[in-house]
């Protein structure tokens, strides 16, 4: 036959065996601990140590206790046994430990054993909480069983009725302690299953106040003595057959006693307790989602159960009358409850309304509320989501300070859920990775708990903007629905729809709504543009600073984009993030307070326009990609440019493209329309950017005595410069076509180096008798602005006009090595209004005092000149 | 074998990751940084309260490959990450002594 431990170890390798191929799954834990007690019982029977002590009339028991005693057994979780002697410690004692315990450590089981006397026990339990919690679950094996029952009944008598309240306190204490070390289970990605906020320990707290304060002997007396209901009691037990279930899985996968539930084992779990992908939801996060919620469902209930049952009668909420909050509710020591359960029948707007009064009093249900709650969901119907006192009552939720909790609450019994069902499609969404902290439905709380945060905190220009809007209403309603599109791609675009429809369904004011559907589509877009798009180009936050629109948007957007990211985890909101948020905020701010680039009228023009050039274009045109024209342009020019214009310069940047790649880099387009109306001449000029380019332009108009009155010039994104000048008509009226003929050979030959406009300017400007000596009259001025653009530094010069004087300009500019990359060039009555966009050659403005002052004298010495 | 390792723009990654993964590259790590160099940090003022920036955040990528390959990476890097401006960032090249894949043993070229 065989011995006591071959037995034990043959059944358990077949328990086990039967584990891992699923014709043993949530009875694992009764049979496994079958086997065990059937050890206990069997050696104890053919021990001789223990027949000796029998003989001798030694009063002993073998007691379960801890999680063996709760018949608990995970596969491997620590066997707890007590040998308990009546009075006094039999000497044989230490043999009957040998003899039976050993094997189990061969067996390679973690067995704890402890050796005591019932006094022993006693005084022990009362001194450590510890003791106190694994002896209450104590379960006779086989021995004595009146010593057995003296214990409980000692324990029942002295102990529990003098320590109730202290170890009531004690458990409170644990909480802390479990929420500091392993955190709220029942979101984290990787939940601590036991100890965590939502694990196992939370049914134990209450199996272990019940037993201190009611009594209670088995679980079953939950629902017997009426703490809980039979629902929630139900609901209890199926939430701990659950976890359970992926406790032994995850004991199994890990060979080993682990409770954290790692990313590595939650694939092959999913598998294993029977999900399935399905409706493009993967396996592991639909089981993640379940796990979750029933991690929740634990935590709540222990919540409430702690709130209702013991907190009163331990005296650590401070007690207070009874007292009417509304028709139908009652405020009672600190929570909330109905009047009856038959109120909400006849007034279902209740469900909505004690959630109101309970976040203006800054009360939360009580169990006893929640359960009518969740049992009165049916009520949520159609008619109630769209009835007029049960919105106002959600949005004067939403404008209090403790939105957060009363939104935990509403989360918790499902009513949020019923409330917005489209929230409770995504609420349990989990996504297997890294970067989310927590499932859709947690991680919008977490949002809204963030931009409530503002109101009371420290990140100084979050505060700053935050203080500045009157109604942050629709800014908490974006936090809170922003996800809402969240199943598969591009959930910011379907979640608008879906935004749309509950806004449509609160009778939203029209305003607010567009801007939270704003909000909704856009959340991601400062992160996405921040780390994907060059700051540095001005064209890219004036796109940005297009489709945001105005400073309010931008500014509720910024607070999203913070609030989202910091809810969704640690990695999602880093300084390296921050900073490039911030820069993107910074920049696109200025450009819409600039009121030029990016006002709606704006944005307006710059659509006509593409419109129009695609149309003219049209069987030229990239069908796949309608943008692509205008990807090289830069924002002014689209703005300031007719769409025919456009259209003659692209046709001319495609003649210079085909000489360019002929390695004509001196080549350049040149063109000169009359204006016969207003009398001038409009001069497009297109070239190779380099610095000093305009300046030689302008040289050579001076020398063909043509005087610039004024100028747009551009830099496109491919290098090109393009000029748009209007000129005064030559001097020769008649031949003006040979003086146009010559401007151009003039500016072929000073690319190729055969002019030198420095000698022939000079040499004009020497005083012929004929020239009028007249001095100007206004002392010319130079300003240089570093505060209007984070892209340039703007050079304003204002000076009496004369010949050449835009070439003195630009020459300095040149010698400075300033790179002009727009200008623009005006004249009013004989005064030049000229302000030119520079930079740098390295591209950064200049910002260094001594180069700003010497920017200043070298132009203001070179226009006082003659 | 050599690293090579980049400091570069963060938009430019993509740009700079495809760019060697067509090289042949087998893996690369990538490091979110801050730091400074000829380019400065910056202010912002709103409200009277000054948001200085001092370092600019920047994105570290590191690769270590054959040393018939790095002429070729090299060239790639500085194509794909070039904007023209300042602060388009540094490509080091390092001598690496030995590379051991953990799960393996391999060494040399054959655990790059």
């Amino acid at each position: 036959m065989r011995s006591a431990p071959e037995e034990l170890k043959e059944s358990r390798e077949h328990l086990v065996s039967q584990f891992s191929n699923g014709t043993v799954s949530a009875n694992f834990r009764t049979s496994y601990t079958e086997i065990i007690d059937h050890y206990f019982r069997r050696s104890l029977q053919e021990s001789e140590a223990g027949q000796r002590l029998f003989a001798d009339k030694e009063r002993f028991a073998f007691v379960a206790v801890g999680g063996y005693g709760r018949e608990e057994l995970c596969l491997h979780s620590d066997i707890d046994i007590m040998v308990l002697f009546d009075a006094k410690i039999s000497a044989k004692a230490k043999e009957l430990v040998d003899e039976i315990f050993f094997p189990l450590w061969d067996l390679g089981l973690d067995l704890g054993y402890a050796v005591r006397r019932i006094k022993d026990c006693m005084v022990l339990s009362r001194d450590d909480f510890g003791v106190l919690t694994s002896v209450m679950n104590a379960r006779f094996l086989c021995g004595d069983s009146p010593a057995y029952l003296a214990l409980m009944a000692g324990l029942q008598k002295k102990i529990i009725p003098e320590k109730a309240t202290a170890f009531a306190v004690w458990l409170d204490d644990r909480d802390k302690i479990r929420m500091d070390a392993f955190g709220d289970a029942s979101y984290l990605l990787e939940p601590q299953l036991k100890e965590g906020i939502g694990g196992l320990r939370d049914y134990h707290h209450m199996l272990w106040l019940a037993a201190a304060f009611f009594g209670l002997r088995e679980p079953k007396d939950l629902e017997y003595q009426g703490k809980l209901s039979s629902g929630e009691y139900q609901e209890l037990r199926g939430h701990l057959k659950f976890i359970w279930l992926v406790r032994n899985h995850l004991h199994y996968l890990s060979g080993r006693r682990n409770d954290r539930l790692s990313f590595e084992y939650q694939e092959e779990i999913a598998r294993r307790v029977g999900f399935k992908d399905k409706d493009g939801f993967l396996a592991v996060e639909q089981f993640m989602g379940r796990l979750h919620a029933s991690m929740g469902s634990l935590k709540s209930l222990h919540r409430a159960f702690v709130r209702s049952h013991i907190s009163a009668r331990s005296g650590t909420e401070s007690r207070s009358q009874r007292s009417d909050v509304a028709s139908g509710i009652i405020m009672y020591q600190g929570e909330m409850f109905f009047d009856s359960s038959t109120v909400i029948l006849s007034d279902h707007c209740l469900l909505m309304d004690i959630f109101d009064h309970g976040s203006r009093l800054d009360c939360t249900l009580s169990l006893e509320a929640k359960r009518l709650v969740r049992e009165f969901l049916f009520l949520v119907d159609d008619a109630f989501r769209k009835s007029d006192q049960v919105i106002q009552g959600f949005l004067n939720i939403m404008n209090r300070t403790n939105t957060f909790e009363t939104l935990e609450q509403m989360y918790e019994t499902g009513f949020l859920d019923a409330f917005i069902p489209e929230f409770g499609k995504v609420k349990d969404l989990v996504q297997f990775d890294a970067y989310h902290t927590f499932p859709v439905g947690r991680h919008c709380l977490e949002t809204v708990r963030f931009l409530k945060s503002l109101e009371r905190k420290q990140e100084e220009l979050l505060l700053d903007i935050f203080s500045e809007f009157q109604n942050s209403e629709p800014l908490f309603l974006a936090g809170l629905l922003h996800d809402i599109g969240k199943v598969g791609k591009s959930h910011a675009h379907r979640g608008v729809e879906i935004t749309r429809n509950i806004l449509a369904r609160f009778d939203y004011d029209k305003d607010a709504t567009e801007d939270i559907l704003f909000l909704v589509e856009h959340h991601l877009f400062l992160v996405e543009t921040s780390t994907r798009r060059d700051l540095n180009d001005e064209k890219v936050i004036v796109q940005c600073a297009r489709t945001i629109g105005d400073v309010k948007r931008l500014k509720m957007l910024y607070l999203i984009t913070w609030a989202d990211s910091k809810a969704t985890g640690p990695r999602a909101w880093t300084g390296w993030i921050a900073n490039l948020v911030q820069e993107l905020f910074f920049k696109v701010l200025h450009i819409i307070e600039m009121k030029e680039l990016a006002t709606p009228q704006a944005s307006e023009s710059v659509e006509h326009t593409k419109c129009v050039v695609r149309s003219l274009l049209a069987d030229k045109m990239n069908r796949l990609d309608p943008e692509e024209p205008f990807e090289i342009m830069s924002p002014r020019y689209l703005l300031n440019t007719a769409p025919q214009d456009v259209v003659r310069h692209l046709t001319m940047i495609q003649q210079h493209r085909e000489h360019a790649n002929n390695r004509e880099e001196a080549f350049f387009c040149f063109e000169a329309k009359e204006d016969f109306v207003e009398d001038y001449w409009e001069v497009t000029f297109l070239a190779k950017d380099r610095p000093g380019v305009f300046c030689d332009l302008a040289g050579v108009l001076a020398l063909r005595n043509i005087n610039i009155l004024s100028a747009h010039i551009y830099t496109w994104r491919d290098g090109t410069a393009v000029d748009i000048l209007k000129v005064t008509s030559p001097l020769d009226r008649i031949h003006s076509v040979e003086v146009w003929d010559r401007v151009k050979r003039d500016i072929c030959s000073i690319f190729k180096g055969r002019l030198s406009l420095r000698h022939r300017l000079g040499k004009k400007a020497e005083p012929s008798l004929l020239s009028n000596p007249k001095k100007p009259s206004h002392p010319p001025q130079v300003n240089v602005d570093n505060e209007s653009s984070d892209f340039f530094t703007l050079i304003e010069v204002f000076a009496d006009d004369r010949m050449g004087l835009l070439y003195l300009i630009t020459r300095t500019l040149f010698d400075l090595k300033l790179d002009i990359r727009i200008a623009k060039i005006s004249t009013k009555a004989d005064q030049i209004v000229d302000i030119f966009y520079v930079r740098d050659l390295e591209g950064q403005k200049v910002t260094d005092k001594e180069h700003v002052n010497e920017i200043k004298r070298a132009l203001l010495y070179e226009m006082s000149e003659g | 074998m050599k690293k090579v390792e980049a400091i570069i723009k963060p938009f430019k990654l993509d740009d700079v990751k495809d760019g060697l993964s067509s090289l042949g590259v087998k893996g690369l790590t990538v490091t979110e940084v801050k730091g400074f160099g000829r380019q400065r940090g910056h202010k912002e003022v709103y409200r009277g309260a000054e948001y200085q920036v001092d370092f600019l955040p920047k994105i570290k990528i590191e690769v270590v490959m054959e040393d018939d390959l790095v002429p070729e990476a090299v060239k790639v890097i500085q194509e794909k990450a070039r904007t023209g401006q300042i602060g388009d960032g540094k490509i080091f090249v390092i001598p690496v002594e030995e590379v051991i894949r953990i799960r393996t043993g391999e060494t040399g070229n054959e655990a790059i």
